[in-house]
């Protein structure tokens, strides 16, 4: 994943015009478990966004696997979604009216993995993410964490080439987010999923291996 | 991608069930309530059209030129018998009516009014439209002597006659002589066709010809024709065999009852209509609402990569399921409804005053027809699709992403 000369402008050329990224130049290998942070404002979201075909820069190029993403029409972004990104939101991930095992499948389904493996597959995740016992479950009928670790099992479950979470332990206590970065960080190791966060949470910052400060648009720090 | 979609769908139905039921509801009530009314409404007019067609005009019938115009002796049909051998050649006819009539006046102790006399022969109108099932009082007979009559009940009203009373009739005999004739009322009848109850007297037809000085002769010959697509075959027959007459089929004779069927064709679109906006409106309330309550589910769907078409076929399936629920319920107790009405009727005595102006008897049959369920399904099928539009519309111009960070809506 390669970001060249990234800008992004909300409502250019008018009053209201916001220069939320400028000039974000980024590689981003695979394996690697990064967060970017920085302070409220400084252009997180709107990065990751961009990394994962919601949004399209003003100007510049990103690149997943040689392949010229920014330049893709809305279908073409989507299956690629489909295919290369899972996601990770804030909160209320999940689809209401499929039980968990359902929900963790649900990409997997729409990719037309074979019941079998979809099977094999949401019984590993259950187990390292310890869900197992809430399999049959509707998210209205989980905790927040527990519907947080099914997001997660969701993401992971096709092996995507990249996983994206914006702020996932946001609505979630110490004890919870804590656990839920230990889990990542394992599926990070085990299956060398790559993974980009925007948070300026510390359980988050305390197990990433890259750091990347945003300050009002501009990358000021990578470590 | 299909079966997941209908999952969701299905699932979603019921995940809100009282509003989906109402809705089902909804197009249950009005298409039932449209189907039997529709039945009904055909029932009512068939009806009227086959006692027009029994009790008189036939299919087609046959009258002198000029009669229709100058209802006089000096326009009929004369060597009845060479016109009798020419029909039974024709092997559409499957029976007919020779009938002879004249204007005159019908005195009673009580009172006078004009009216018609026409002769028959009562084993002729039996097989020709079981005439003798309209008798209400009395017997479908001429008496011992074949010398009786049977009066319209209407007829009989006005003149306060009963089973069993004499009557004077007095007209112009075909020498242009005034002659009077009497009868005893042997029985009294109702077809509900207007013209015959309220001024028509029925006797034979020996007894007619007599009083008026005429033999072999005829103001109608009236034929019964087996099937309903060779009606107008046999007229375009008829009118080369016989020049001299005029060949009129029954909606020629009688035009109200096309009109009237035409007016009860409105009368069913409109129903449709309401039924179709009942449906489109009830469908696109609750399927806009509960994708505006689920915008943030479906943003996150098509965030992570959800086609767009699959969304569309879920929202797509979840009105139809709706549409098809309503629609099958529907057409079920609407199929019930008029499988009652067509076999036991029902009964219109309470309305009988009002309706019997207009010729209806006081209970009434539905009729059915397979096509009310095919119209019924397209009213259904594109209210269906009609509501589904604008919700897709909503769901195609979000920004996922916006909605998921709460920037929109
Ligand atoms: N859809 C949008 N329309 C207009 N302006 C936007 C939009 N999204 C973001 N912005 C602006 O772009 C800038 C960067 O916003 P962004 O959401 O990326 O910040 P962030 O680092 O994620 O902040 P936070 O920590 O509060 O989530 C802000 O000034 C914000 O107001
Ligand atoms: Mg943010």
């Amino acid at each position: 994943m390669k970001l060249v000369h990234i800008y992004k402008t909300f409502y250019p050329n008018t009053p209201k015009e916001v220069k939320a990224l400028t000039d974000i130049n980024l590689t981003f290998k695979k394996g690697e478990f990064t967060t970017l942070s920085g302070e409220s404002g400084s252009g997180k979201t709107t990065l990751l966004n961009l990394i994962g075909g919601l949004d399209t820069p003003t100007s510049g190029q990103i690149f997943l696997d040689d392949q010229e993403i920014s330049a893709f029409s809305e279908t073409q972004m989507a299956k690629l979604r489909l295919k290369n990104i899972g996601f990770i939101f804030q909160a209320y991930n999940l689809i209401q009216v499929l039980t968990v095992r359902e929900n963790i499948g649900f990409i997997m389904q729409l990719l037309k993995f074979d019941d079998k493996e979809i099977d094999a597959r949401i019984s590993e995740l259950a187990s390292i993410l310890q869900i197992e016992d809430i399999l049959d479950k509707l998210p209205g009928e989980i905790s927040g964490g527990q519907q947080q670790r099914v997001a997660v099992a969701r993401a992971v479950a096709s092996r995507p080439k990249l996983i994206l979470a914006d702020e996932p332990t946001a609505n979630l206590d110490s004890k919870n987010s804590e656990r839920l970065m230990r889990m990542l960080r394992t599926l990070n190791e085990k299956e060398h999923i790559t993974v980009i966060f925007a948070s300026h949470d510390k359980y988050v910052l305390e197990q990433s291996k890259r750091i990347i400060v945003l300050d009002d648009g501009v990358v000021i720090e990578d470590r | 991608m299909y079966k997941i979609a209908h999952h969701l769908a299905w699932l979603n139905l019921w995940r809100r069930k009282a509003r989906s039921l109402l809705v089902i509801l909804m197009i249950i009530m009005s298409l039932s309530g449209l189907l039997a009314l529709q039945g009904l409404y055909d029932g009512m007019i068939t009806h009227l059209i086959n006692t027009t067609i029994r009790s008189d005009s036939g299919e087609i019938s046959l009258y002198a030129k000029e009669y229709r115009l100058d209802k006089s002796l000096d326009h009929i049909l004369s060597h009845v018998s060479q016109v009798e051998e020419e029909l039974s050649r024709i092997k559409e006819i499957s029976t007919y009516s020779v009938r002879l009539e004249q204007e005159g006046l019908i005195a009673t102790a009580h009172k006078s009014l004009g009216g018609t006399l026409k002769g028959i022969s009562l084993e002729n109108e039996k097989s020709f439209g079981r005439f003798d099932t309209f008798i209400t009082k009395g017997t479908y007979s001429f008496g011992r002597k074949n010398k009786g009559a049977l009066v319209g009940s209407a007829l009989a009203d006005k003149l306060h006659l009963k089973v069993g009373n004499r009557l004077i009739f007095t007209a112009q005999d075909a020498n242009g002589e005034i002659n009077a004739i009497s009868f005893r009322i042997s029985g009294i009848f109702k077809t509900g066709n207007p013209s015959l109850d309220e001024n028509t007297v029925f006797v034979s037809m020996e007894n007619i010809s007599q009083f008026l000085g005429l033999t072999e002769s005829a103001t109608q010959i009236a034929l019964r024709i087996k099937e309903a697509d060779s009606i107008k075959k046999v007229q375009k027959e008829l009118q080369i065999l016989f020049p001299y007459a005029d060949i009129l089929r029954w909606d020629e004779l009688y035009p109200l009852l096309i009109q009237m069927r035409d007016i009860m064709d409105i009368f069913n679109l409109t129903s449709y209509a309401i039924v179709f906006i009942i449906a489109a409106l009830g469908i696109f309330g609750v399927i806009l609402v509960s994708v505006l309550e689920r915008i943030r589910e479906f943003s996150i769907m098509l965030a992570i990569g959800t086609p767009y078409k699959m969304v569309r076929t879920q929202i797509l399936l979840e009105a139809s399921f709706l549409g098809l629920i309503g629609y099958i319920a529907g057409t079920f107790l609407g199929w019930i409804l008029l499988i009652y009405m067509a076999t036991a009727g029902i009964d219109l005595r309470s309305f009988k005053a009002g309706l019997e102006l207009y010729g209806y008897s006081a209970i009434m049959y539905a009729d059915i027809h397979f096509y009310y369920f095919f119209q019924a399904f397209f009213a259904v099928f594109f209210a269906t699709l009609l509501s589904v539009l604008w919700p897709l519309h909503i769901l195609k111009r979000i920004k996922p992403i916006q909605i998921i960070q709460g920037k929109m809506l």
